[in-house]
């Protein structure tokens, strides 16, 4: 009896000698991201607009190729206002998802801590070899949500009228710069890399540089040119990078990021409805669109030379002017859903054009 | 041909080691039964199933399952054992060892219990059953291992990645047992109750069961 006197003293005496945790305290980010701003904000706001909320977000790109329409060589100049107004930089960085977000010190430093991982779905190539790139994107939280509000371009409704999403989403957020505007610039990305790393993929390619470091880092480049993408897709390859502008340094390295003008850098806030150049065409209403607010024009429908489009064209119309993103929408008098050169077209009414068609209803002669 | 890669080459089972296996299964046959040739034959007989209960000493030991001690969730599994010694009231030592591992988004936390009690216990005989209350006062001791998900694919490393601690918690258990005299010293005991301990000074719920076998000789 006393032997168990003493055990229980003994334990008694160790009680509250560590704590736990559990599942509680705070959680440690995977990786955290230091961001240092230059330049004057005050030469890049626009005039009238309000004390800004600035923050820092990290937003992880996507996998995406442009229509046809924004990367051919215009018919006219009809056309090219229409790429100008509807078409976002084929070269530049397009957002999937914002994964973290951190407000911007008065000092312009901002830290962003990572607590997860980025997904399969943001990730680029097997899962013995992918990456995922994101851009960090300084921006003013206009609607106070603390995380930036990624827009999605409207799109017109054909002549069963507007479907569900085709408004789009508009967002309030001000973009002020990004470490990764364009591949046509020099950029900073933070890569998550996992396994090997495949040069020949044509992810956002640095093509020249070192491959990025195994899980976080930060990468950069300085840029190519638009000719030279051109170049040297004809030839399948792909872009050189100067190897003296790259680098490839661990994530604790401060990214640098410049204020900008929001006209420059506001695609950063827009996400694409497709990423595969595919394009949705519409049988046009009987009513017509609000042309007077939208750049519109009446393109060849492409056919990369096959001859299968025999001259037609197609009605493309952007999205308004005072809208968050840019996109177009696109119209043909015979066609279907995803293809308007189908064999059985969902509709043809080349014989009734709608009065308002401003576009050839008989393809050119 | 020369075999010219290094190392022991496979022998294949030839035809002549084939033949040994039946003649060594048969003999195992026919010489087993003449080692366990009794009761005439019969499997069971009015012995088997006498029990004995001379003995105020009680060992037991099994299987356990119950609440976490510092867990908010979970369900910890081990085994545990007790010795108990006298007849209406008796007294006793128990110790188990049970674990938990549980996740949220950010962590897997495993839970490695140690319950260390002594016993105190009312309890009453009936045909071949015990039936009783035990009361046990003591400390589980409680180490913990967190483990930050995806870590390790971020390259994190030391505490960054998997942290560890431990802690004595004060803890008391109540349980209702009961044990069913089986064959000769043989008991099958199970026991279950509400449980408590103090963690961050404050109470933690639970409760635990067992399920084993005694020896009371």
């Amino acid at each position: 009896m006393a032997a168990m006197t003493r055990v229980a003293l003994v334990v008694a005496s160790l009680a509250g000698c560590s704590d736990l945790s559990g599942f509680g305290g705070a959680v440690p980010a995977l990786v955290t991201v230091h961001v240092q701003t230059t330049g004057e904000l005050a030469s890049v706001r626009p005039p009238g607009s309000p004390d800004p909320k600035l923050r820092v977000a990290l937003v992880w790109g996507a996998q995406w190729l442009p229509e046809p329409l924004c990367i051919l060589p215009p018919d006219d100049a009809t056309v090219t206002a229409l790429i100008a107004a509807g078409c976002r930089d084929p070269f530049g960085f397009v957002p999937d998802r914002v994964a973290a977000d951190a407000p911007l010190a008065s000092d312009g430093t901002a830290s962003i801590g990572l607590l997860d991982l980025p997904a399969a779905d943001v990730m680029v190539g097997d899962v013995t070899a992918r990456v995922a790139y994101g851009s960090l994107v300084v921006y003013d939280d206009r609607d106070g949500n603390a995380t930036l509000t990624l827009g999605l371009p409207s799109r017109l409704g054909g002549r069963q009228g507007p479907m569900e999403g085709d408004s789009g989403t508009q967002t309030l957020d001000v973009v002020y710069g990004a470490s990764f505007v364009s591949m046509t610039e020099p950029d900073a990305r933070l890569a998550f890399r996992e396994g090997g790393f495949n040069q020949t993929a044509a992810f956002y390619p640095r093509s020249g540089c070192g491959d990025p470091l195994a899980s976080f880092s930060i990468v950069s480049a300085g840029g190519f040119t638009a000719a030279a993408a051109v170049a040297a897709q004809a030839q399948g390859q792909l872009p050189p990078e100067d190897p003296a502008t790259c680098s490839e340094a661990s994530p604790e390295t401060p990214v640098a990021v410049a204020f900008r003008r929001p006209a420059q850098v506001h695609e950063l806030a827009c996400e694409e409805r497709l990423t595969d150049s595919s394009v949705r065409y519409r049988e046009p209403p009987a009513d017509p669109p609000d042309l007077a607010v939208r750049t519109y024009a009446c393109p060849k429908i492409p056919d990369f030379g096959t001859g299968m489009a025999n001259g037609r064209t197609e009605l493309a119309i952007s999205g308004r002017s005072d809208e968050s993103c840019v996109g177009l929408s696109h119209y043909v008098l015979r066609g279907c859903r995803n293809d308007p050169l189908c064999a059985l077209p969902a509709w043809d009414i080349t014989a009734t054009p709608p009065s308002w068609w401003p576009c050839p209803a008989q393809a050119a002669q | 041909m020369a075999d010219k890669r290094e190392g022991n080459r496979r022998r294949r089972a030839q035809p002549s080691d084939l033949m040994w296996r039946p003649v060594v299964v048969l003999a195992f046959c026919v010489g087993l039964p003449h080692t366990s040739h009794a009761d005439d034959g019969a499997l069971l007989s009015d012995d088997t199933w006498r029990y004995k209960s001379a003995g105020d000493l009680a060992i037991d030991a099994g299987l356990v399952v119950g609440f976490p001690a510092a867990l908010p969730t979970g369900l910890s599994t081990g085994v545990g054992a007790g010795v108990a010694k006298g007849r209406t009231l008796a007294w006793g030592a128990r110790a188990a060892w049970v674990t938990a591992t549980e996740s949220s988004l950010a962590w897997t936390v495993t839970h490695s219990d140690l319950q260390l009690r002594v016993t105190g216990a009312v309890q009453k005989s009936a045909g071949r059953g015990t039936l009783g209350l035990r009361l046990g006062l003591g400390g589980t001791l409680v180490h913990e291992s967190r483990v930050r998900n995806q870590g390790m694919r971020a390259g994190l490393t030391g505490s960054e990645l998997e942290t560890s601690a431990f802690a004595m918690l004060p803890a008391a258990d109540l349980d209702a047992v009961l044990a069913v005299h089986i064959a000769g010293p043989w008991l099958l005991v199970t026991s279950g109750g509400p449980s408590v301990d103090v963690l961050d000074k404050k109470l933690h719920a639970g409760w635990s069961a067992q399920l084993g076998v005694a020896w009371q000789p």
